[in-house]
C-alpha cells in the first residue's frame, strides 16, 4: 500500500550517508551559515497556524464590512420609505431597505472585480514603478526568483521605483500575475541578504495573497465612505426643508430613522478604516514572518528593517491609496505614532522584536 | 426522514473523499516539481563553472590546482549515475566552490572584472536557488507527509497508494560554515 520515496532516492543529491563520506577535509561552501541555526528556531514557530488564522481573520473583517455596508444601504431605503408616509410601514421590514442593501452588496462584488482585473498594473503606474529586464538589474532578478522558489511560486515581474527613499512593495491579484517593486535607494543601500529579505518578505504578500484581500477591503471602504458621505450631504438639505413639512403628518418613525441613519453614517466609514488598518497591520507581521520562513535568516530580516526605519530620504512618489502596500510607511511623520489605530504598518520596533522571538 | 440522512451523510464523506484524493495527487505533483527545479539548478550550475574558471584562469596564475579542482568536481557531479556517487560528487562540487570563492576574495584585479562579479553573482545566485529549491521540497514533502498520515485523509491515502515521500536531508559537512584557508 505505500510505496516509500517517491524520488526520494533516485534525485540528483543522492542520500546523507553518500554524502558525509565526501572529504572532510574539503572546505565547504555554505551560502547562508546562519539558516542551519536559524532553521532549528524556526520549526518551533507555528507559520502555517498564523497563515491559517489570518486568513480566517480577514474573512471575517471582509464579512463586517459586507454587513456595515448593507446594514448603511438598508437604513437609507428604510428612511426613504418611511418618509413616503405609508401607515403599514415596518421599519424591520422595508422592501426599499432591502433593496438598497442588496444594491450595496451588488455594487461592491462588481467593484471588487474590476479592482481585481486591473488594480496591480493601476498600482504600478500610480506609485511610478518600470519594469527592469534581467540585463537591467541581474542581482534583483536573482533575488526575485530566489524568494520564488523558496516559497514554489512562479517567478513575479520585476520593477524598480527610481527614488532614492528605501521601500519595497508587491502587487497581483493572483500568485501568477504578481510583481515585486523596491526602490532604487533600497538596492544601493541593503547587501544581498537583506535585499533577499525584503524581497522576501513582499513575496509572502504575494503568497498570502494579501493584495486580493486588501483591494476586495479597500473597495468596500471606499464603497462605504461614499454612500455615507452622500447620506450626510443630502440630510442637510433635506433636515430644513422636510422637517417643517412631514411635522403635520406626524412621522416620527422617519424622524427616529434620520437619527439612526445619521448616526450611522458618521460611524461606519470610521469604523470600515479602523477594520482595513488593523488588516494591514496584521498583514505586515505575518509577511515578515513568511520572509523568514523562506529565507530562514531572520538576523538579515531585522538589520534591513532597521536600515529601512533608520533613513530619513522622504518617498515622494507615495500617496494615501498606495500607501498600505509599502514595506514600511513611506509617510514618516504618520508611522511617528504608529500605535495608533488608524495606522497602515505597525511599529518597525515592534516588527523587530517579534522577529528576535521567532528565534527564540 | 432516516434514509435522507444517511443518503446525505454518504454524499458527504464521497464528496470529502474525492476532494481528499485530489489534494493529494496535486500534493505529490508538486512534490515531484520540487525535486525537478532542485535538477534544473544544478544543471544551471554546470554550466556556469566552466565560463568562471576560464575567466578566472588569467588572474590565478598560483591556483591552478584550485581551478583544476572545480572543473574535475564538476566534471565528476555530471557523469555521476548512482545517487550515491552524485550526492559524494556534489558535496565535493560545493566545497571546491567554496574555496574558490574564499580564494578570489584575495585577487582584487579578479574581484574587480566585470565578467567575474557577473559570474560571481550567478554562481552564488545558482546556489541560493539550490539550497531554496531543496527547502521547497523539503516544505511540500512535509506537508503531504502530514496529510498522508494524518486522520481521516490517510484513509484516503491508503485506498489511493500515496506513499510517504522522503525528506531530502543536508549533508553534515554543509551544515559547517565555510573554512578559509588562506595559507
Amino acid at each position: 500500500m505505500t510505496d516509500a520515496g517517491q524520488g526520494g532516492g533516485s534525485g540528483p543529491w543522492g542520500d546523507r550517508s553518500a554524502a558525509a563520506a565526501a572529504d572532510p577535509e574539503a572546505t565547504v561552501f555554505a551560502p547562508m551559515p546562519s539558516r542551519a541555526t536559524a532553521a532549528t528556531g524556526i520549526a518551533s514557530t507555528d507559520f502555517i497556524g498564523a497563515a491559517a488564522r489570518n486568513r480566517r481573520n480577514t474573512w471575517v473583517l471582509v464579512s463586517v464590512m459586507i454587513a456595515i455596508g448593507a446594514v448603511l444601504g438598508y437604513l437609507l431605503g428604510a428612511t426613504i420609505q418611511a418618509g413616503e408616509g405609508d401607515p403599514r410601514f415596518n421599519p424591520f421590514a422595508s422592501g426599499l431597505g432591502f433593496g438598497f442593501a442588496l444594491f450595496m452588496i451588488a455594487v461592491s462584488l462588481i467593484w471588487t472585480l474590476i479592482a481585481m482585473r486591473f488594480g496591480a498594473r493601476i498600482v504600478l503606474s500610480l506609485s511610478g514603478a518600470k519594469e527592469v529586464s534581467q540585463e537591467e538589474a541581474p542581482q534583483l532578478h536573482n533575488v526575485v526568483e530566489e524568494m520564488a522558489i523558496a516559497a514554489g511560486l512562479p517567478k513575479p515581474k520585476v520593477a524598480i521605483i527610481e527614488t532614492d527613499a528605501l521601500n519595497a512593495f508587491a502587487t497581483g491579484m493572483s500568485t501568477d500575475k504578481a510583481a515585486v517593486a523596491v526602490t532604487r535607494g533600497l538596492l544601493a543601500t541593503l547587501n544581498r541578504e537583506e535585499l533577499q529579505a525584503v524581497v522576501g518578505h513582499e513575496m509572502g504578500h504575494v503568497l498570502n495573497l494579501d493584495m486580493r484581500y486588501g483591494t476586495a477591503v479597500g473597495v468596500y471602504v471606499g464603497l462605504i465612505a461614499l454612500v455615507a458621505d452622500g447620506i450626510l450631504r443630502t440630510m442637510r438639505f433635506a433636515s430644513l426643508g422636510r422637517s417643517r413639512s412631514s411635522s403635520g403628518k406626524g412621522n416620527g418613525l422617519q424622524a427616529i430613522l434620520m437619527i439612526i441613519l445619521l448616526v450611522f453614517a458618521i460611524i461606519a466609514p470610521i469604523a470600515a478604516k479602523f477594520v482595513q488598518m488593523a488588516i494591514s497591520r496584521q498583514r505586515e507581521y505575518l509577511a515578515d514572518a513568511t520572509s523568514v520562513k523562506l529565507t530562514r535568516n531572520s538576523v538579515a530580516m531585522i538589520s534591513a528593517l532597521e536600515k529601512l526605519g533608520a533613513s530619513t530620504v522622504p518617498f515622494d512618489k507615495a500617496n494615501r491609496a498606495t500607501q498600505h502596500l509599502f514595506i514600511v510607511n513611506p509617510f514618516r511623520d504618520f508611522s511617528a505614532k504608529a500605535s495608533a489605530l488608524m495606522s497602515t504598518h505597525p511599529p518597525l520596533a515592534e516588527r523587530i522584536e517579534r522577529l528576535r522571538n521567532l528565534k527564540g | 426522514m432516516f434514509g435522507w440522512i444517511v443518503l446525505g451523510l454518504v454524499v458527504l464523506v464521497v464528496l470529502y473523499a474525492i476532494a481528499t484524493y485530489n489534494g493529494l495527487v496535486a500534493g505529490k505533483n508538486q512534490v515531484l516539481a520540487g525535486w525537478k527545479q532542485i535538477d534544473v539548478q544544478l544543471k544551471r550550475r554546470y554550466d556556469l563553472i566552466p565560463n568562471l574558471v576560464e575567466v578566472a584562469k588569467d588572474y590565478m596564475g598560483y591556483e591552478q590546482e584550485t581551478l583544476q579542482k572545480v572543473i574535475a568536481a564538476r566534471n565528476t557531479a555530471m557523469a555521476a549515475t548512482t545517487p550515491a556517487a552524485a550526492g559524494a560528487a556534489e558535496a565535493q562540487l560545493s566545497g571546491a566552490l567554496g574555496k574558490f570563492f574564499a580564494l578570489a576574495e584575495s585577487y582584487p584585479d579578479l574581484k574587480a572584472n566585470d565578467n567575474v562579479r557577473t559570474l560571481m553573482e550567478e554562481l552564488t545566485s545558482t546556489e541560493n536557488k539550490i539550497a531554496f529549491a531543496r527547502q521547497h521540497y523539503n516544505d511540500s514533502a512535509m506537508t503531504q507527509n502530514n496529510r498522508i498520515e494524518q486522520f481521516p485523509s490517510n484513509i484516503v491515502a491508503r485506498m489511493g497508494g500515496f506513499g510517504p515521500h522522503e525528506y531530502f536531508e543536508v549533508p553534515e559537512t554543509e551544515k559547517a560554515p565555510v573554512k578559509v584557508d588562506l595559507r
